[in-house]
């Protein structure tokens, strides 16, 4: 994942290893985009999004999963994901959604 | 360059050529089950021409096939690009051939796997499958005759050889499962144990024969008395023991008297003597109490022993106190 | 080759994960539209296990409950696997209701079932990981391993011919259905070097 974003964003990047962790990072100020993956241990990407609807945390949410059941993606749309991306990923289709949304140039 | 295309060409005519050839059937069906490709398998076994079957919906050609079933397979390759399987087992075939050796073969058709893939045209669209038809026929004749076989050898590792009773260990095995599902259910079965009394002097007597024939009738005997459920087992040499599902010792004991008087009254005939004889019985009912199968088994002995030392030709049902050999 | 080199290190148990979490997207969408319902996707297990440990994993996938199995080997580019689909009896109720059976479910029907869930989740897999490894595998025809048996029976756990297995594991279940399978790719000791060489083409 970390090696498809572009290389020349000047960003600072931190890893979750669960959707707990990914959380705690976002509390702490460390995540104004979240790549977020679905299937993980502890919370997985459907509490994370629930949280962060219900907690309300200042996060652009990126859902980058391998489950492209038509379901799972209007599931993580109607928990307010932006965007929804399909493993594995390109950095191509990374730029693609990054600039559609104004994030890069 | 010509001389490359040339050489396509060629290379394509001995694809065409190993693909009419293999011995696998091949057939292109298009989103309508039109027929668009039919390799020679297809064609000797079936008796129809390429130029016969070609444009032809499939079903209307072979009326046997299952449509629904097939189809089924079918629209989920087309659907989800993945290639679907079916084995003999589920249908021995779909396409109804011949077997290919006439004469030494043992089944009457081909016995066929059956493979289904998607066919991606130029435009990267799936519009054909593929079917592909495999001659399985010797593989599942021979697991057939193998279970066979087994079924066989296991009936015959479960039965005595003279009275075709169950014998001693797989008699013992059903006990065990009795007694197992008695405790789990609670429910109430009764053991019998019985021997032929003064078997000894019948052999001396007559002769081990006759003593084999004394044997045989009175395993009859027993299978002419025997509910379906009711489990028979030769334990020893004149020693029988039948498991009663599901009955109370009053029926056990009404059994056991059925079955002595039976065989009170019968006279077996052997060369040219009469031999009468009696038996002697012992029943014991499953109980909460009991630790183990082989208690139960004790106890019935106990019963057993219980009429030999009242005069035999009798039967007992065991009560607490008796007292074995 | 000594035992010690064949451990995963954690980047390839990494790729491993991936390429499997994607690969079994892919098969749950496939069987999601066929069934009509939503496959709840777990965490892939991702493990290099003995023979033993095999049998252990197996038992505890089936809950000490009756299962029927289907298997189907796989082969390119010199790795050499077996896709193992183990349903827990108690399944197929639900999986005829999806699949419209009516009446009873007898052996027929059930293997029926067997073999086109089989077809699909297997040969979905095998497109998912070919796709991303830059393969193709060539199938055998699928074997019924054995219906309603023991687990135990269906790999020995004494093998002489392999002593360890890559195993993927994804344990499918389906949302408001009782239906839960496993399927289970196997890769034994002297496909796993090759497979660990495809594999790290994508670390680069």
């Amino acid at each position: 994942m970390a090696r498809a974003l572009p290389k020349e964003w000047d960003i600072e990047l931190s890893f979750a290893g669960n959707g707990q962790e990914a959380l705690d990072a976002i509390h702490e100020g460390k995540g104004d985009i979240l790549f977020l993956d679905l299937t993980m241990p502890v919370l997985d990407g459907y509490g994370v999004l629930e949280a962060i609807r219900a907690q309300d945390l200042p996060t652009m949410v990126i859902v980058v999963s391998g489950d492209i059941q038509p379901e799972a993606r209007e599931r993580v749309r109607g928990l307010g994901a932006l965007e929804f991306i399909k493993k594995p990923i390109t950095t191509d289709k990374i730029n693609e959604i990054l600039t559609a949304y104004g994030i890069i140039a | 360059m010509p001389s490359e295309t040339k050489l396509d060409i060629s290379e394509f005519h001995w694809m065409m050529d190993m693909l009419q050839t293999i011995d696998v059937g091949l057939v292109v069906l298009n989103e309508k089950y039109e027929i668009d490709i039919w390799n020679s398998f297809m064609e000797n076994h079936s008796g129809l021409e390429p130029s016969a079957v070609k444009g032809e919906v499939m079903f209307d050609l072979f009326p046997d096939i299952p449509r629904d079933w097939f189809c089924h397979k079918i629209d989920a390759v087309f659907q989800l690009h993945s290639r679907a399987f079916t084995t003999w087992e589920q249908r021995p075939y779909v396409f109804k051939f011949k077997n290919y050796r006439p004469i030494t073969g043992t089944a009457d058709f081909m016995f066929q796997n059956i493979t289904i893939i998607p066919l991606v045209s130029l435009s990267g669209k799936v519009d054909h499958v593929c079917i592909l038809v495999y001659d399985v026929t010797d593989a599942a004749t021979s697991k057939a005759a193998l279970e066979q076989a087994n079924t066989k050898l296991e009936m015959l590792s479960q039965t005595d050889r003279l009275t075709n009773l169950y014998n001693r260990g797989h008699w013992e095995e059903c006990l065990e499962a009795e007694y197992l599902r008695c405790t789990r259910s609670r429910n109430t079965s009764c053991l019998i144990m019985f021997d032929i009394d003064h078997f000894k002097k019948v052999n001396d007597t007559y002769g081990h024969q006759a003593g084999d024939e004394v044997i045989r009738v009175t395993a009859q005997a027993v299978r002419d008395n025997l509910r379906l459920t009711d489990i028979a087992g030769r334990y020893g040499g004149e020693e029988f023991g039948i498991i009663l599902v599901d009955t109370d010792s009053m029926d056990a004991h009404a059994f056991a008297e059925r079955l002595r008087k039976h065989i009170e009254a019968m006279v077996v005939k052997h060369d040219s003597l009469e031999i009468k004889y009696t038996v002697s019985i012992g029943i014991a009912e499953m109980g909460s109490s009991l630790g183990s199968y082989m208690e139960w088994l004790e106890n019935s002995d106990k019963a057993l022993y219980h009429c030999k030392r009242n005069g035999r030709n009798c039967s007992t049902i065991y009560q607490p106190g008796m007292e074995g050999e | 080759m000594s035992d010690n080199e064949l451990v995963l290190n954690e980047e390839l148990r990494d790729v491993y994960q991936e390429v499997t979490n994607v690969a079994m997207g892919q098969a749950a969408d496939s069987l999601a539209r066929l069934l009509d319902v939503f496959v709840v996707l777990p965490i892939p297990n991702v493990n290099i296990l003995e023979a033993g440990e095999l049998q252990m994993a197996l038992q505890s996938a089936s809950d000490n409950e009756s299962v029927s199995a289907v298997c189907q080997g796989f082969i390119g580019k010199g790795v050499a696997g077996e896709a193992l689909l183990i349903f827990n009896d108690s399944s197929f109720h639900d999986i005829a209701k999806l699949m419209k059976y009516e009446g009873e479910i007898d052996d027929a029907v059930q293997l029926e079932l067997e073999m086109d869930i089989a077809s699909i989740l297997i040969g979905a897999f095998l497109n998912g990981l070919a796709e991303q490894l830059d393969m193709s595998f060539s199938q055998g025809h699928p074997v019924v391993l054995g219906q309603h048996c023991d687990i135990s029976d269906l790999i020995s756990a004494n093998s002489t011919r392999w002593n360890k297995v890559l195993t993927l594991e994804i344990n499918y279940t389906i949302k408001d259905h009782n239906i839960n399978c496993d399927l289970l790719l196997l890769f034994s000791d002297d496909s796993i070097d090759r497979l660990n060489e495809i594999a790290s083409y994508l670390l680069e």
